[in-house]
């Protein structure tokens, strides 16, 4: 009647591994981690990524300059203004032409709302994560605010399409810039509100106080970079190491955490939206006059150009080589994700199966950003099948 | 004939399976509206539960069909078999023998033993965890729930149900034993897998804990047994706790009133990792339930 029970193999003997993901509900996007675990307590972590990669890189190569601003603003869906902000630096660069003020100011207010909606979406994800559902509604609802803004400056929620290569698209009015500090009032206190659950709801800490606790030295050995480094006291962000554009004018302060564990990561994000409303308000009172848009070569003289942006999970990482043709050479992507990854690996063993999705949540992962080629796992086992041997076995398999 | 009726349509039976899905839509809207959400309109649950019953039942390889299929099948039917020694709607109990209290008691624990059986019987590795999960919580908040029903029976001097009632009627012990109150409310939740005692089924980890493997109608099964001892549970605390049930209007208000109360704790609350509700339990949710039944004891003695 049934099928005979086969016995389950696991790959290394005795283990129990619990996999989470690529289809899992903690995890919206795919990525695929296995804990080993001993009862509920994590013995070892593996990853495995790669499910989305979409040969971006490649196709940026047959596509002009200006083409490829639209198709790297879709790399990532929530900090989709950082990746066309970093494309735009960099080929300004290599064309050695510079923005107007006004146009980077916008710029910065663009990137500094779009960090506060990328960090209340955390917020929201993460206490989804913990269980705690209420401030996850709360938090999204609040969010709606900011993506109003975006969508009111822009007229895009997602894509804002804010960059043109030499300047931006559109001119904030001061009606706008009204709106939006009234948008940012509301915000504030909404905020305010937050950092108090983060810093004093006792079951909630109860879930994020000392666990996962990373050591500053911890952190720089395995590379962390963003708001996760930060959280373990490094100091790290691309906008006051290397300020870029209307950073240079407008200095952010550097939001630091000593604890290290998933508190100061709550704390850190939730502070770095307190300084961004800031931000966002000094450059709308002191937006500077002029144009929006510098003129551009068509045909980008042939160099190398790297640029860097603080994105909201860290630092975004671009290198454009170009050949003097309107298509570059090569475009090189690093987006922050890849780093923290280890850390979650590191950070997970001795932690309790519950915790997991926390740990990995605690990065602000985005897999198919970070996405770039596929890796073979566990090389030792793996065997060069012909077409044939691979059409047998898949025959073979699905026969019954 | 009347025990057919009694058995199959009112008071266990079809009313209490429609009373369990009203309930839960109470209790979906209502977390609904905490959480600035519009929530399920009043027929969603019996909508999920026709949805449910209809879908394809998949039995997973590995897994022993008899147990896999009948378990949904008993922990239902201990639950309708418990809601038959309560005083539903504040109506007399069908059936009713001293001592039925613990009967009552043990048949609610029915419906979770299945589903620690269940999930311990499918291969899954998600179902494992949250068998055992779902198996710590019930040895973990299972002592200080009965003890807590019991300080009641204790007052009354009798251990069934109706005499409880009886003795209850317009008393609020609330008031009187407030510890004990606190343990059962917190209790009952722990027993429906409530946020925060929520982790044995905590879809960000385990997808949906011990019953990932069923679908169809199994499901359903176990959902409608979960509904059923909401509404058996709230009858008894609202019953032992709140001044007896006395009309439909009371039982209403009074069952109404207590699962606000539990959806609002929900609402607020972080879901707890399992050691923290076995600590919860054993370090603070015993302790009370004891202290209240020797404030009980010593009370007796004095006045006797």
């Amino acid at each position: 009647m049934t099928q005979p029970i086969e016995k389950i193999e696991t790959p290394k003997g005795e283990r129990f591994i619990i996999p989470i993901g690529p289809q899992h509900p903690a995890l919206k996007e795919p990525g695929h981690f296995e804990f080993t675990v001993d009862g509920e307590t994590v013995k070892d972590a593996t990853v495995r990524l790669g499910y989305v990669h979409r040969g971006i890189e490649k196709a940026t190569e047959s596509r002009n300059y200006i083409q490829n601003l639209y198709l790297l603003e879709r790399i990532c869906g929530i900090c989709s203004h950082t990746h066309a902000m970093t494309y735009s630096l960099g080929v300004e660069k290599l064309a050695g032409v510079e923005a107007p003020p006004r146009a980077q100011a916008i710029r910065v207010i663009v990137a500094e709302l779009e960090r506060i909606h990328s960090h209340m979406l955390w917020l929201g994800v993460a206490a989804h994560e913990a269980g705690f559902d209420t401030l996850f509604m709360y938090s999204w609802r609040d969010r709606e605010t900011v993506m109003d803004l975006l969508e009111l400056l822009s007229g895009n929620r997602v894509n804002y399409s804010a960059n043109v290569l030499g300047g931006v698209k559109f001119d904030i009015t001061p009606e706008q810039a009204g709106d939006v500090l009234k948008g940012l009032d509301f915000l504030e206190g909404r905020n305010r509100h937050y950092l108090d659950v983060v810093s004093n709801d006792a079951l909630l800490l109860g879930r994020i106080r000392g666990v996962g606790v990373m050591t500053q030295a911890d952190a720089e050995r395995l590379g962390a970079i963003g708001p996760t480094a930060r959280a373990s006291g490094v100091a790290l962000d691309v906008r006051i190491d290397a300020p870029y554009i209307a950073y240079k004018d407008f200095q952010p302060a550097l939001i630091t955490e000593t604890a290290g564990d998933l508190e100061a990561r709550f704390k850190v994000r939730v502070r770095e939206i307190e300084e961004s409303i800031r931000l966002i308000r000094l450059l709308l009172e002191h937006l500077p006059e002029g144009e929006l848009v510098a003129r551009m070569p068509r045909r980008i003289p042939a160099g190398e150009a790297i640029s860097r942006v603080e994105a909201p999970r860290g630092e975004a990482f671009y290198f454009i080589k170009s050949n003097g043709t309107d298509t570059p050479a090569r475009v090189k992507v690093r987006t922050p994700t890849i780093f923290n990854m280890a850390t979650v690996l590191s950070l997970a063993k001795g932690l309790q199966l519950a915790d997991m999705p926390m740990i990995l949540v605690g990065i602000d992962p985005c897999f198919s950003c970070n996405d770039r080629m596929v890796t073979v796992r566990e090389a030792e086992r793996a065997e060069t099948w012909t077409w044939n041997e691979l059409r047998e076995h898949g025959i073979k398999v699905y026969q019954r | 004939m009347t025990s057919i009726i009694e058995l199959l349509l009112f008071p266990s039976g079809l009313f209490v399976l429609a009373l369990g899905l009203a309930y839960e839509w109470v209790d979906r809207k209502l977390l609904a509206q905490m959480q600035n959400r519009i929530g399920p309109r009043w027929f969603q649950p019996f909508a999920d539960l026709i949805k449910l019953l209809a879908k394809e039942e998949i039995v997973p390889e590995g897994v022993n069909r008899v147990l896999f299929l009948g378990l949904p099948v008993v922990a239902l039917a201990g639950a309708l078999t418990a809601a038959l020694y309560v005083p539903l709607l504040g109506l007399a109990p069908a059936y009713s023998f001293p001592g039925d209290l613990i009967v009552t008691v043990y048949l609610l624990s029915l419906l979770t033993l299945c589903m620690g059986l269940a999930g311990a019987n499918t291969l899954d590795r998600f179902s494992l965890i949250g068998a055992t999960r779902t198996l710590t919580q019930l040895f973990s908040y299972e002592a200080p729930f009965m003890l807590a029903l019991l300080a009641p029976a204790l007052v009354a001097g009798t251990w069934q149900i109706s005499g409880i009632v009886a003795h209850a009627d317009g008393q609020w012990m609330l008031l009187t034993q407030p510890l004990g109150f606190i343990v059962a409310i917190i209790g009952l939740m722990g027993k429906l897998e409530m946020p925060p005692f929520d982790a044995p089924e905590a879809e960000t980890e385990i997808v949906a804990g011990a019953l990932t493997e069923y679908s169809g109608r199994g499901y359903a099964l176990f959902r409608l047994g979960k509904n059923v001892e909401l509404v058996v549970g709230l009858t008894l605390v609202a019953a032992f706790y709140l001044g007896g049930v006395l009309n439909p209007i009371d039982f209403v208000l009074k069952t109404g009133g207590l699962l606000l109360v539990m959806v609002g704790v929900h609402a607020v609350m972080t879901r707890m990792r399992i050691e923290q509700t076995v600590g919860l339990w054993w370090r603070y949710g015993a302790l009370l339930v004891l202290v209240q039944i020797l404030i009980q004891l010593v009370w007796k003695v004095a006045a006797a």
